[in-house]
């Protein structure tokens, strides 16, 4: 219909122009500062220079060595490692405590509707505020989660190992009930991931609510009148229909994962020694804080640009095959 | 005999459906519990007294005195009447307020207009490689913030404006935060944009609107609830932004950073952090509640429906 070529051109040329600027540059810049020696305490020396007689590449300046240094430096590869169980531990809680929300609460009924009402509430939270109030709730002396796992769950269990115990079978040893949760590497990692599960399950809920919403209600009826129990319908029904819903969820949550910075600022500062440094948290911790080493924080960058742009590609050509 | 069996199974699955309904109401109030109890817990503890704070105990009498004092100039305060100290304070709070208002709605400001006509655009006309620009700005998405802070910030560091270097600025932030919150604005306001049936464009067309007519008096009246949706998100995405705000914001502290500044000799107030937590999260609380409908579109782009 409307045939002037040159308006959508218009509409869409400053936003593109700032785009450009603000990903664009610095994706490129990044990438040339990595191939250099570059921090911060003195002006870099670049390869490519301007001067009178024009543009004059020094092909000497240009090095690979932080690329080589990445892979061998024990903290970037810990960083990885650190990086990777996070992902696994918070997808994989996210995903279920999302499944297992959603399937709660999809039925109609009053507590249902106020449930789904509170899922939108761990949105609110910014990350770094997350961070401090899990920290302070998983404080050992005087924080309420503490109180609740040691009260609810190490007490319980407790008392039935001691029954256990008084068989004279086997001797189960007790569980703390003075764990210092972030004081602990393999604890500090999994409330870290708890904490990033408690902003997502419920959001992760809601998606899948939608996705149940929409699948035709007589599918459920013919499996209950087939004589399926709920978790025969849960298991061959729902979990099969809502498949693709589940993994573009589980790609999008993965790449958020990847991504993890602002609790670990918050509420472990990396440790216990550097149990719960992420990437993004070392890239920072090289980078702004400690060594100031531009070059080396952008090559390490760039290979997490690497990978997400991976798990990118995976995510998009997902949503584009559903329809 | 068939009777017995029937009445018997009736019975049976009346019991069974009375365990499930008490399993699932179990269900729901543990999650219930389970989502609303750092959200309480950071309330609580934002109005109980100091010597209150480092405990499980739920008896006090509430106070807002966490609230005078981070927003108090002063290092210490001394109790009224008193000579006994009633704590260490971080820095004023005030000015991160200012910065986080600032930042946060210039940022929209300036990328929501835009947005807007780009996402228009995208949705309306067809021209050379839009799709591809397209799927190109959703992917932009996925950048790690990191990669965008370490070149800006070199760079910041020597641009002057008004005698002063950009890195640590309002407008450094707000340029920073274009990265992020433009691609989004456009993919969320495009989806606004391709619900609304073009036939009233068409007939405004025939009746001989130019294209900017139609934008400006046709379509734009008709998105503009999509764009007030949109302007929200962008707006928590920009309050909510950490990474940015530490490495470019730097002094220039919004509330995210600020935060930080309840960590003092003794370690974290508490008390403090959580007073201002509130001050964080508010604002955003009711925003939530009003783009409560969009929310799982805006954070999958539409991708789950």
């Amino acid at each position: 219909m409307r045939k002037k070529r040159w308006v959508p051109w218009v509409l869409v040329g400053p936003a593109l122009l700032i785009i450009v600027l603000t990903t664009i540059y610095p994706l490129v810049a990044a990438l040339y500062f990595s191939f250099h020696k570059y921090r911060l305490r003195k002006p870099p020396q670049f390869a490519i220079s301007i001067g009178e007689g024009g543009i004059s590449i020094d092909w000497s300046l240009l090095t690979l060595d932080n690329y080589a240094l990445a892979f061998s430096d024990s903290r970037f590869i810990n960083s990885l490692q650190v990086t990777f169980w996070f992902t696994v531990i918070s997808v994989a809680l996210s995903v279920i405590m999302g499944l297992f929300i959603a399937v709660v609460v999809q039925k109609g009924g009053r507590l249902h509707t106020l449930t789904k009402v509170l899922l939108i509430f761990p949105f609110a939270v910014s990350p770094a505020l997350k961070g401090y109030s899990w920290r302070f709730m998983l404080n050992e002396n005087y924080g309420i989660y503490d109180l609740l796992i040691d009260q609810l769950i190490v007490g319980p269990v407790n008392a039935v190992l001691s029954l256990v115990n008084l068989l004279p079978i086997i001797e189960i040893p007790l569980i703390s009930e003075s764990i210092v949760w972030l004081g602990d590497k393999f604890w500090a990692l999994f409330m870290l991931a708890m904490s990033e599960t408690w902003g997502w399950a419920p959001l992760i809920a809601l998606m899948f609510v939608g996705a149940l919403g929409s699948i035709d209600e007589q599918i459920f009826e013919a499996a209950r009148i087939d004589g399926a129990n709920r978790l025969q319908i849960f298991f061959r029904v729902t979990l099969p229909l809502l498949r693709p819903v589940i993994l573009i969820v589980t790609m999008l949550k993965t790449i958020f994962s990847l991504k993890m910075f602002d609790q670990v600022v918050t509420m472990t500062g990396g440790g216990p020694v550097r149990a719960t440094q992420t990437i993004n948290y070392y890239i920072h911790q090289i980078g702004f804080v400690r060594s100031l080493d531009i070059g080396y924080a952008s090559a390490m960058s760039y290979i997490l640009v690497i990978v997400l742009t991976i798990c990118a590609a995976l995510y998009v050509s997902l949503v584009l095959n559903r329809d | 005999m068939t009777a017995i069996t029937a009445s018997r199974q009736a019975q049976k699955s009346r019991f069974e459906l009375n365990a499930a309904k008490t399993l699932e109401t179990a269900a729901l109030l543990l999650i219930i519990a389970f989502i609303l109890l750092p959200i309480m817990w950071l309330a609580i503890t934002a109005i109980k007294p100091q010597e209150k704070a480092y405990s499980t105990t739920l008896i006090f009498t509430p106070t807002l005195e966490n609230f005078d004092i981070i927003f108090s100039d002063d290092s210490v305060i001394i109790n009224e009447g008193t000579d006994r100290e009633r704590g260490e304070v971080g820095r004023n709070m005030f000015p991160s307020v200012i910065n986080s208002v600032v930042v946060s709605g210039a940022t929209i400001l300036i990328a929501i207009p835009l947005a807007t006509l780009a996402a228009y655009a995208f949705s309306r006309y067809q021209f050379l490689g839009n799709g591809i620009l397209l799927i190109w700005i959703l992917t932009t998405q996925f950048i790690p913030a990191i990669v965008v802070a370490i070149p800006f910030f070199t760079l910041f560091r020597t641009v002057v404006i008004l005698d002063r270097p950009l890195l640590g600025t309002q407008l450094g932030l707000i340029i920073v935060n274009m990265s992020i919150v433009l691609p989004y604005a456009i993919w969320m306001i495009k989806g606004f944009v391709d619900a609304l049936p073009d036939e009233i464009e068409e007939a405004a067309f025939v009746d001989g609107c130019n294209d900017f007519q139609i934008l400006f008096y046709i379509s734009l009246p008709l998105i503009r609830p999509g764009v007030l949706v949109a302007s929200v998100f962008a707006f928590i995405m920009s309050w909510n932004e950490f990474l940015f705000a530490l490495i470019i914001g730097r002094e220039m502290r919004t509330m995210q950073v600020a935060l930080m500044t309840t960590s003092g000799a003794r370690g974290i107030m508490w008390e403090q952090m959580a007073a201002a937590g509130l001050v964080v999260m508010i604002p955003i609380f009711f925003l939530a509640m009003f783009i409560r409908k969009n929310v799982v579109d805006g954070l999958t782009m539409g991708a789950v429906k």
